[in-house]
């Protein structure tokens, strides 16, 4: 819609003014973190002082070892489950969908404590003997499986759903089984979604603070640390951290975008 | 030959029934009938795609009923011609010869083959975006035909050709099919079509095969005299 002045409508100046408010919204705390933070603090935990360069190199390496991980196996897990809740009809089959979204709705303090209850010293390390979230890796991986499933799992059932049925049809009637199909011809059309689901169940990952605290408060993620710092040292070390978590996150959505325009 | 009897499908409270259709080997029969009279459903059901739930089919004696649509040899081209958007027309068109097993220099003679007969062998390295209407549906026929199927399902596969393209294609058809000797199941709205291309046409209406005649049966049938009428409307209008 182009805005032409010289017949301003209502409609659109009402459709300008509240989308620029959303805009707005994300913005303000965007520009603000960069603007109050300044480059001698970034070089401070970056480069030059050990004491935090050796705080924040950690952090960044588990973040990003757990998140792999975690997103890696959501996704050999996400894309059976995604295709089953697209292509099958069974009965429960809205009741697991619900079960699927929970995590969405969960406060994330509170998932931390379910997390805990069932894989921890009380569940299933306590009964097997095995496993151990509590303060390990693992618990970190497992917390932000929790928190991202529901995000991998409906991006790859959108995908799946929005391929047109008529190529599975086709491929059938020319020899092909399910499972042919499915890896000839879904599984190739829903690249994107899959994709994409990859992305967003990462990013969900990373960003998850509140479970972690109950889970998994050591070894350090970089939210942890940045949680710490806010705690210890205050808004600057804390904003100075956050600003090259942010530029980290900033550019890896950008070259996503180039790379697959 | 194929052979259809008493099927019976229920789908979200529509109902097909089919009493009796025998379609013999080489013989191109068209399905006429009022859109959303379940032509397709019909087609879905040859091809394996929907299970009847009652009656039975036979390809060549053999009873495919409760065969998947991979075990029946039986392809299909739909309105849109459906060609894979992340195969390019060579991989489209071998894609059923390479998931038989088939070499690579057999897929490679075959495909030479046909897309020579079907005038499409400059085009084998496009993708299916980059073709016109056209030759996206001598693709689509191509890929079909290549794995030489019992039968060819065709579900109004000249609907979206403007009408200059259209005459040609029909045209087109009836010389491949002249050439090659295929069975096909076609389903059209299109009178020329049907009395241009096929040999005998079978008829639906409200959900029920009312019956097959020859083309000159189908003009004195009551159906028929529908069609005739609305050219004759139509020319007078002109």
């Amino acid at each position: 819609m182009n805005l032409d002045f010289k017949k301003i409508e209502l409609f659109a100046v009402t459709i300008y003014s509240l989308s620029s408010l959303a805009l707005f919204i994300i913005l303000a705390p965007l520009i603000s973190i960069f603007l109050i933070t300044d480059l001698e603090t970034i070089d401070k935990i970056l480069i030059s002082d050990y004491r935090y360069t050796a705080q924040v190199y950690s952090a960044f390496t588990i973040t990003l070892e757990a998140s792999v991980i975690a997103t890696t196996i959501l996704l050999l897990i996400g894309i059976p489950l995604g295709y089953l809740l697209s292509k099958f009809e069974f009965r429960g089959k809205e009741a697991i969908e619900a079960i699927i979204d929970l995590p969405l709705l969960t406060p994330h303090i509170v998932a931390g404590i379910m997390i805990l209850s069932a894989f921890g010293r009380r569940g299933i390390q306590g009964i097997f003997g095995f496993g151990g979230v509590e303060d390990s890796l693992t618990g970190i991986i497992l917390v932000m499986m929790f928190v991202s499933l529901p995000i991998m799992v409906d991006t790859v059932k959108a995908g799946f759903n929005s391929i047109d049925i008529k190529y599975e049809y086709i491929a059938r009637s020319l020899g092909a089984n399910r499972f042919n199909v499915f890896k000839d011809i879904t599984l190739p059309l829903a690249k994107n979604s899959i994709l994409a689901g990859y992305i967003l169940a990462w990013a969900r990952g990373v960003s998850e603070v509140g479970a972690l605290l109950i889970v998994a408060y050591y070894p350090k993620s970089i939210n942890i640390l940045i949680y710490e710092w806010f705690m210890v040292y205050g808004l600057k070390y804390a904003a100075a951290l956050s600003v090259v978590l942010l530029s980290l996150f900033i550019l890896i959505f950008a070259s996503i975008r180039v790379l697959t325009r | 030959m194929i052979e259809i009897r008493d099927i019976e499908v229920v789908i979200k409270g529509f109902k097909l029934e089919i009493d009796y259709i025998d379609i013999r080997d080489g013989e191109y029969m068209i399905v006429m009938g009022p859109s959303g009279v379940g032509k397709t459903i019909f087609l879905h059901t040859i091809a394996g795609f929907i299970r009847p739930d009652e009656g039975r089919i036979y390809i060549d004696g053999v009873d495919v009923t409760r065969l998947p649509p991979e075990e029946r040899n039986i392809s299909i081209v739909p309105e849109d011609y459906g060609l894979f958007p992340h195969m390019n027309v060579y991989e489209n068109i071998s894609y059923g010869l390479k998931i038989r097993g088939y070499s690579s220099r057999e897929i490679i003679n075959k495909v030479t083959k046909i897309s020579q007969y079907l005038e499409i062998n400059d085009l084998l390295h496009k993708m299916p975006s980059h073709l016109s209407a056209g030759e996206k549906q001598r693709v689509a026929i191509a890929r079909a035909l290549i794995i030489d199927p019992k039968i060819l399902l065709l579900d109004e596969p000249l609907k979206s050709l403007d009408p200059r393209l259209h005459i040609k294609a029909i045209s087109y058809l009836k010389n491949l099919r002249e050439k090659l000797r295929f069975t096909a199941l076609h389903v059209t709205h299109n009178i020329i079509e049907a009395f241009y291309l096929g040999d005998r046409i079978s008829y639906l209406s409200d959900g029920r095969l009312v019956g097959t005649y020859t083309l000159k049966e189908f003009i004195d049938s009551e159906y028929g005299e529908e069609y005739i009428k609305g050219i004759r409307e139509l020319s007078k209008m002109i």
